[in-house]
């Protein structure tokens, strides 16, 4: 819509600096009729594509659907969200959500950041380091949730296992307990992402102004104190933004834990995603699981939301 | 969320485009092998096989051996009736999502699926299916003399029938059966376990993972067709009854039993890994030799003898599943049946009425079996005919001891179709069962908080 307010803008501009006659003014809506069915297929596909089955999914939300009972269909209003607010299963998933998110953009920036000041200094070899870490966020989700599953994890075969049988751990059920399966699905989700990270905030670090740190030098300040004084802020903007684009992506991660554990052992790792998932897909309760997905769009909206006022501020 | 539910829809509907292509290829090729093939026994019946020429008609089958023997035989059917069939392959952990939401928009996608025999409530309570009765009885489509209904196996036939109609004609099927490593059972003089507790206490006396050998596996990944399928057989096998009153029931005394010998069984003598294994990953570790004995479907039996990479060949048993406490054996069985999409034109109905009856036919069943000119032969024929022809039971009996004797005793006395409960709701049931048994498992929750949970969320599900 934007897009078609400033052509408007610009072609009124236009018209009123030719002088305000009849004939302009017609010309003006010509133009205006132009640029309007220049935008119109855009803007219509986006219609349908992306707000009419968010408007559809509301909608949606507000009946009984359940396929396995068609006579009980009917519209309830609001009593899939009060159902929702009583439903223990969805207050564990947004924690499962919650924590899942929090720890894997935790790491990968704080990964990602080590990593690109590692390189940072090497001179010849950069190159190839960026092209290995773009390997991992080349691959898709589900291939690297089935590498994960069956060649690094599974116990007494994965190297992984075999990797802490030799550490001295000992074989470790690395899916099938709760506490192991979320540390691995954490796991897996950084070990995929960090170089997201990693990439912006090296090519974010390679423009950072020479002069400041020469100049930092000059006055005896230490590494820490550069990197806290100087880096970090210069940084922030580059840092939000890794961390917006990240929230955004983990809160609706779905294909590489239900891969890797499709959200057990039992709920362990049953993100609100796969919860919605399950009960629109496996349950059949057409209704319910679109205000679960609702409930995750509106947690997704308030957490971004609050980012970009982090970000604003300052 | 909406936009993924969007492009993953769009997105099958592409890979089902590509995969129909794939697979329609070939068979082009195999046309030739129509032409030379002998017709003759399906002409026998007093039918015109030929009534619907010229319809097309597209079949969604899992990518299986079963199924595969099936395709390859598909331009003797194209010769004989004119009706064109595609084949489409999908996973089996996505053929029912697929069928589901295929028949709640009523596009008529898959005029026939291979179906879940649990999902023909769900499918009768929508009229998402025909009623096939009509069919079967219907002289100018079914010839009864020559199509033999009843020669196909009870167990499987009344798992696809509701309240007296039939809704499903089995292809192939299951049952399930104790497999037995035959020499470490006798090295040790042990015998086939005849009740539950003699299978732990052989499970105990070959368990030997510092020498990579372990007692049993059962089913562990979740699912209501993977750990489900087996602890139905135990829950009931404790005395467990799903209906209490006529109120669906999963806790309670029987079914706390149940899951924690399952529980117990799985932690002691089972690889910690089993926790996430389904039939091909136990089938896999028993021909490797890692796993002295498991109960699963009687058609693993092919994994665990697959000549290129069994380790076991010659030293596999079967028997039948052990008794239980309350006294009864109960063994999952299953089904892979063809039903017919009511969205359909009635034409089209009534050619894939044909198409249907053509796979489920004795000869069909004994072109895609021993008669079949490949290295799979079927061990899930649907008919008592053709497991009583020694033709088939010698090809069954390089299974290994017992094979087809337990098969049969286990699909004739060990089973009721009630095995599981037959509800419209029985997705979302066998789903919350399987997240409560594997939650026990896994030390998320103790078995009676695991079913009690499981209890609370069930209720709301049944109420109206």
């Amino acid at each position: 819509m934007s897009g078609s307010a400033t052509t408007s803008e610009a072609v009124s501009g236009v018209a009123l600096a030719a002088g305000p006659n009849s004939l302009d003014r017609a010309k003006d809506r010509k133009e205006r009729r132009f640029a309007a069915a220049l935008l119109a297929p855009a803007f219509l596909a986006l219609l349908a594509t992306t707000t009419f089955p968010l408007m559809f999914l509301v909608w949606t939300s507000t009946f009984r659907m359940d396929l396995a009972m068609p006579f009980a269909d009917g519209f309830v209003g609001l009593r899939n969200y009060s159902d929702l607010l009583a439903d223990p299963r969805f207050w564990s998933s947004l924690s499962v959500s919650l924590i899942y998110t929090a720890s894997t953009v935790v790491l990968q920036v704080a990964l990602g950041l080590a990593l690109a000041l590692l390189v940072m200094d090497l001179k010849r070899s950069q190159g190839l380091f960026r092209v290995i870490a773009i390997l991992p966020v080349v691959l898709s989700p589900a291939v690297v949730g089935m590498i994960w599953r069956t060649f690094m994890l599974a116990p007494e075969f994965g190297i992984i296992d075999y990797l802490a049988i030799n550490a001295g751990l000992g074989s470790k059920n690395w899916l099938g307990d709760p506490t192991l399966a979320m540390i691995s699905v954490i796991v897996i989700h950084t070990w995929q992402w960090t170089p997201f990270a990693f990439m912006v905030l090296l090519a974010s670090l390679a423009s950072l102004p020479e002069d400041i740190y020469e100049a930092a030098r000059l006055d005896r300040a230490s590494a820490w104190q550069r990197f806290v004084r100087i880096t970090l802020p210069l940084l922030r903007p580059a840092i939000v933004m890794v961390v917006i684009m990240r929230t955004m992506v983990a809160l609706t991660a779905f294909a590489a834990i239900f891969t890797v554990t499709a959200g057990g052992p039992g709920t362990a790792t049953e993100i609100l995603n796969l919860y919605a998932y399950r009960k629109s897909f496996t349950e059949l309760s057409i209704g319910y699981g679109s205000a679960l997905a609702v409930a995750l769009l509106i947690v997704t909206l308030l957490i971004s939301g609050g980012l970009f006022a982090l970000r604003r501020a300052k | 969320m909406t936009r993924r539910h969007t492009d993953r829809r769009q997105f099958l509907k592409a890979g089902a485009a590509a995969s129909a292509l794939a697979v329609a290829s070939p068979a082009l090729l195999r046309g030739a092998l129509a032409q030379g093939a002998d017709l003759a026994p399906y002409k026998s019946a007093g039918i015109d096989w030929q009534q619907f020429s010229g319809e097309t008609i597209t079949v969604a089958v899992i990518p299986a051996s079963y199924f595969d023997n099936l395709i390859a035989l598909a331009p003797q059917f194209q010769a004989l009736t004119g009706i064109n069939v595609r084949f489409e392959k999908i996973p089996p952990a996505q053929i029912r999502q697929k069928a589901v939401i295929d028949l709640t928009s009523k596009t008529g996608t898959y005029a026939t699926h291979a179906a879940d025999p649990m999902y023909y409530s769900l499918y009768a309570a929508n009229k998402w299916v025909e009623p096939l009765d009509a069919y079967l009885n219907d002289k100018a489509l079914t010839d009864a003399a020559w199509f033999k209904f009843d020669d196909i196996i009870a167990g499987w036939r009344t798992a696809n029938s509701l309240d007296g109609k039939l809704y499903g004609v089995p292809y192939d099927g299951e049952v399930t059966v104790q497999v037995y490593r035959k020499d470490l059972y006798d090295a040790k003089g042990l015998k086939p376990a005849d009740d539950l507790t003699s299978f732990v206490s052989n499970a105990a006396a070959l368990h030997a993972p510092d020498n990579r050998v372990w007692g049993t596996a059962l089913r562990g990944v979740a699912g209501a067709g993977q750990n489900v399928y087996i602890y139905s057989s135990i829950f009931r096998e404790f005395g467990g009854n799903w209906f209490k009153d006529g109120k669906l029931t999963v806790n309670g005394a029987e079914a706390e039993a149940a899951l924690g010998w399952y529980v117990d069984l799985m932690k002691k003598y089972a690889p910690a890994a089993a926790s996430n294994w389904n039939w091909p990953d136990i089938a896999d570790a028993f021909s490797q030799g890692t796993v002295a004995s498991y109960i699963d479907a009687h058609s693993s039996a092919s994994v665990v003898n697959n000549a290129e990479k069994s380790k076991v060949i010659g030293k596999v048993a079967y028997a039948r599943w052990p008794m239980g406490p309350s006294g009864k054996r109960v063994s999952s069985i299953w089904n892979w049946g063809f039903p017919i999409n009511a969205a359909l034109p009635d034409k089209r109905k009534k050619a894939t009425w044909l198409f249907i009856q053509w796979a489920a036919s004795a000869e069909t069943q004994i072109r895609t079996s021993y008669a079949f000119d490949g290295p799979a032969k079927r061990s899930g024929v649907n008919r008592t005919s053709v497991w009583q022809d020694p033709a088939y039971t010698k090809l069954m009996d390089g299974f290994g001891d017992n094979f087809v004797k337990a098969t049969m005793e286990a699909l004739q006395s060990d089973t009721d179709v009630d095995w599981r409960p037959r509800v419209p709701q029985w997705p979302a049931i066998g789903d919350t069962v399987a997240t409560a048994i594997q939650s026990a498992l896994s030390g998320q929750a103790t078995v009676k908080a695991a079913l009690d949970e499981a209890q609370r969320r069930v209720e709301p599900m049944m109420r109206g």
